[in-house]
């Protein structure tokens, strides 16, 4: 790598998306209008199952009221995979006779305001013959009420099976342990909810639509298929986007009413989603059930671990990751960072009448470390060690890798056990068995909490191309432009949205190119001007976008060379790229990167006939090595003091430990551990999406739906 | 629906508007004011990230009906560029990486500056319990306590200093 500004990859460079988002000037989808906008409002279901027996628009607003029947052009969304055994659901933009679970959007009304759209949504009349609601996933499978989708014959999208025979171990296992772990359904709740504006070009004859979106070019596709458009007619773009956590990643019923309204109108229609249609009427996300049973040594050491796996999916298949992605997630990365000798793991991804569920932050990752770490602690109190030995006693060793575990998971280098021993000694351990010996004078009780985990990110083909899915991740691509004034732009195809890739992908190019971060731009979630993209999920943008960067930066390094070489007379193997300048080594010879793209764009007589055409601009595309993921870790340790008799929850100490190899920004991936560790705590202690026994959401509000605000977030939080 | 006249100063214009009583200051002011800095978050006064200034104290503009708004002066995001308070939040918010997406940051900031200026002695407990009607899904809050820290002690320094 050239060039050691100080501003390139390590340094803790202060963000370039800051200043606009500092004086109120970012652009998010609901600070945008046309003029002649429409505002849409969304009748949605009042009730968690039931037939639709009519649907009757309110006298004198026909003309405003929209049902499945007017959209009779649009095609169902459909996400299905390959996997053996999967049955597809069709999910109609506009409920088709039935509603399978509460917030299901029936129809859509438009009006100039939003208040009047909502005017007229109240007074759609819906005659509901209602059904028995599915509502926990276990009985969904086991007993079910009524079926979801009755052409099934059962509530269950898929089952599968990773098989092992346990005979023996069962036989000779000195510890057997079964547990059975459920976590809490949430809400990702980003603080800004979706929103779209949809706007019909008739000059291009193209779709415009701003989404608030994490993955524009996958809308996209999706729209496509659904609205029977070709692509080119279908521009899609993500502005600043308020939040994702995995919320943003779909194809939404809302995008293809609009797209559809804004061409039968002539007239862009906006609908920005309210609070309450994020918490009880889109996704929500996580909730699993584990009847889990962990066989180990005396010593500690697992033997193996058999567990049967419920994830409640929801009512229907969400485009493109789809009902099955967490099921199958589950079954892949149950044995965490250990290993085993044996490994069975049976999963069920249940259909249930609430709202279909999206990976969050860490696909499946969450509610499967709960789990597996709640068997290391209980295997630890079994044999009479302490929880963090019981971890290294099983923990991959760093002279093992690279790792191939017992689901084929190649984790690809890391220390794990130093990574334990670290965390152990920062949140020091002795110090609070101590104190938990005395006990408390104000008769809490103190307990310390131990997880070690490691997480795959940049999928790549081999794992998405089994699951079938309709978005199979590869390769990335970057386009980048060195212009007449030395600028470079860069356009990806995926979308940033506070992981603070403006910064970063900056920082990357000015390692290669020595191009001050302040003199690049990066353009990102618009289909019409950036390369496709799978876009921004699964931890994977640092290594395949910033990739894509990197790899077009050296491409443009390449020609800037070139270029500089004729004009200076020199070999290009002499250049070096630093300071925005390209310097021939050793002498005072020097072009700053703006005179080498004057001349190539604006003064060419000065290059000689054979000069490279091939321009100072080029989309350059980056794929990994090796496909199977990058394994980052961590270990994360937390003291808590516990009222036994009220059950709140105060943290006193909390410490990460993590290694993400080569950091880009610490600044920025500080930030990110920080973020997601609050999210974590939420989990734990704060968020449930509750539902009653007819599939009412408890929860639809932010003053019932509890992320955590400050108070509860840890004074102390130190990475390492 | 029928409407009421009202007359405020917005960002110290004078403003006069036929508003609808059920419409909140929020929408007043994006939607027909054209002053975007102010995010919804919620509609029902728990997040926070509406929060901006009326009469001097910080408000939250989705639970306040514009109507209600008839002589009141009114200042947003947009209206704190010059203000020296909100530049030195300005610049620890980017330092201490209190932002990611920014969604939530107009808010959080006007949330921030009023701390700054009632109680300049508050310590991070005080701050957080101050926070704790603004919600961040992205940093986990701690930058965000960082940089009014930064800030509180520059100003503690300057003004032994002086």
């Amino acid at each position: 790598m050239e060039g050691k500004s100080g501003k390139g990859v390590g340094a803790s460079l202060l963000r370039k998306e800051d200043e606009r988002h500092l004086r109120g000037r970012g652009e998010f989808v609901g600070d945008i209008q046309r003029p002649g906008m429409l505002e849409a409002a969304f009748v949605r279901s009042p009730v968690a199952h039931a037939r639709i027996k009519g649907i009757e628009k309110p006298a004198g607003f026909e003309d405003r009221v929209f049902t499945m029947d007017d959209l009779a052009d649009v095609k169902a969304i459909r996400a299905v995979t390959a996997i053996k055994g999967f049955k597809p659901s069709d999910m109609w933009p506009l409920a088709r006779g039935k509603v399978r679970h509460v917030g299901e959007p029936i129809a859509v009304c438009v009006a100039a305001t939003r208040a009047e759209a909502e005017d007229i949504a109240a007074q759609v009349y819906v005659d509901f013959e209602e059904l028995p609601a599915v509502v926990d996933m276990v009985e969904a499978r086991t007993s079910p009420p009524s079926l979801v989708h009755e052409e099934w014959g059962d509530n269950v999208f898929l089952e599968t099976l990773v098989d092992d025979d346990f005979t023996a171990v069962r036989a000779r296992a000195p510890i057997k342990l079964r547990r059975h772990v459920r976590t809490a359904r949430q809400s990702m709740a980003p603080m800004e909810g979706r929103g779209v504006l949809c706007e019909w070009n008739t000059r291009l004859g193209q779709l415009e639509m701003y989404s608030s979106a994490q993955m524009p070019h996958i809308n996209r596709s999706g729209l496509s298929e659904c609205l029977g458009l070709d692509q080119g007619a279908i521009r899609v773009i993500a502005p600043d986007v308020g939040g994702g956590f995995g919320y943003k990643g779909i194809l939404l019923s809302e995008e293809i009413c609009l797209a559809w309204l804004s061409r039968r109108l002539g007239r862009p229609v906006r609908w920005l989603e309210d609070r309450r249609e994020q918490l009880v009427a889109s996704t929500n996300c996580r909730e699993h059930d584990y009847d889990i049973t962990i066989y180990a040594e005396r010593d500690g050491r697992l033997i193996g671990i058999d567990c049967d796996a419920t994830v409640d999916s929801g009512a229907y298949s969400l485009y493109p990751f789809s009902a099955c992605l967490e099921g199958a997630q589950v079954a892949s990365i149950l044995p965490g960072p250990y290993k085993m000798e044996h490994f069975r793991c049976h999963t069920w991804s249940a259909c249930t009448n609430k709202p279909p569920i999206l990976p969050y932050r860490g696909v499946a990752r969450t509610g499967v470390c709960f789990a597996l770490e709640l068997m290391m602690d209980a295997v630890a109190r079994e044999a009479g060690m302490e929880p963090y030995e019981v971890r290294l006693a099983n923990l991959v060793l760093p002279s093992e890798m690279p790792y191939d575990n017992i689901t084929k998971k190649h984790f690809d280098s890391g220390d794990y056990p130093e990574a334990v021993r670290k965390a152990v000694a920062a949140i020091d351990l002795p110090k609070w068995r101590a104190r938990q010996k005395a006990g408390e004078a104000d008769g809490r009780r103190i307990g310390v909490g131990l997880s070690v985990y490691c997480e795959q990110g940049a999928h790549g083909t081999s794992v998405y191309s089994g699951w079938g899915i309709p978005m199979v991740p590869g390769h990335e691509q970057c386009f980048a432009r060195l212009s007449p004034d030395g600028v470079l732009e860069l356009r990806i195809g995926a979308q940033s949205h506070g992981q603070s890739m403006e910064t970063t992908f900056a920082q990357v190019a000015n390692e290669i190119l020595g191009v001050d971060p302040d003199k690049v731009r990066l353009i990102h979630g618009d289909t019409a001007l950036t390369p496709y993209s799978t876009g921004t999920w699964g931890s994977r943008c640092a290594v395949m976008s910033g990739g894509a960067v990197a790899t077009a930066a050296r491409e443009i390094a390449q020609r800037v060379k070139k270029i500089a070489g004729k004009l200076m007379e020199v070999a290009v193997e002499d250049l070096v790229l630093e300071d925005g300048k390209v310097k021939v080594a050793g002498t005072d010879k020097q072009m700053t990167l703006a005179e080498v793209a004057h001349v190539w764009y604006r003064a060419p007589q000065r290059l000689p006939a054979d000069v490279d055409p091939g321009g100072l601009e080029a989309t350059v595309g980056y794929k990994p090595q090796r496909d199977t993921g990058t394994f980052s870790y961590a270990c994360h340790a937390v003291v808590v003091a516990v009222d036994p008799e009220i059950g709140h929850t105060e943290i006193l100490d909390y410490v990460i430990v993590e290694d993400g190899g080569t950091l880009i920004n610490p600044m920025v991936v500080d930030g990110q551990i920080y973020g997601g560790t609050a999210q974590g705590i939420g989990t734990a202690l704060y968020e449930e999406m509750n539902y009653d026994g007819e599939g009412q959401p408890l929860a639809s509000t932010l003053a019932d739906y509890m992320p955590p605000d400050r108070p509860k977030c840890p004074n102390r939080a130190s990475s390492t | 629906m029928s409407t009421r006249t009202i007359t405020l100063q917005v960002n110290g214009k004078t403003v006069t508007a036929a508003v609808e009583p059920r419409l909140h200051l929020a929408d007043f002011l994006r939607d027909r004011q054209l002053l975007t800095g102010t995010h919804i978050g919620c509609e029902h006064g728990v997040c926070g990230a509406c929060t901006l200034e009326i009469d001097g104290a910080p408000a939250r503009s989705c639970i306040t009906y514009a109507a209600t708004c008839d002589g009141a002066s009114v200042r947003t995001i947009e209206d704190f560029d010059a203000d020296p308070v909100m530049a030195e939040l300005r610049a620890a918010f980017s330092a201490e990486h209190a932002l990611q997406c920014g969604y939530c940051t107009p808010g959080m900031l006007a949330t921030a500056r009023d701390i700054v200026l009632r109680l300049p002695q508050a310590d991070e407990a005080r701050i957080r319990k101050e926070l704790s009607g603004n919600l961040c899904r992205c940093t986990g809050y701690v930058g965000i306590v960082r940089a009014i820290k930064r800030v509180l002690a520059a100003r503690k320094e300057k003004t032994h200093a002086a």
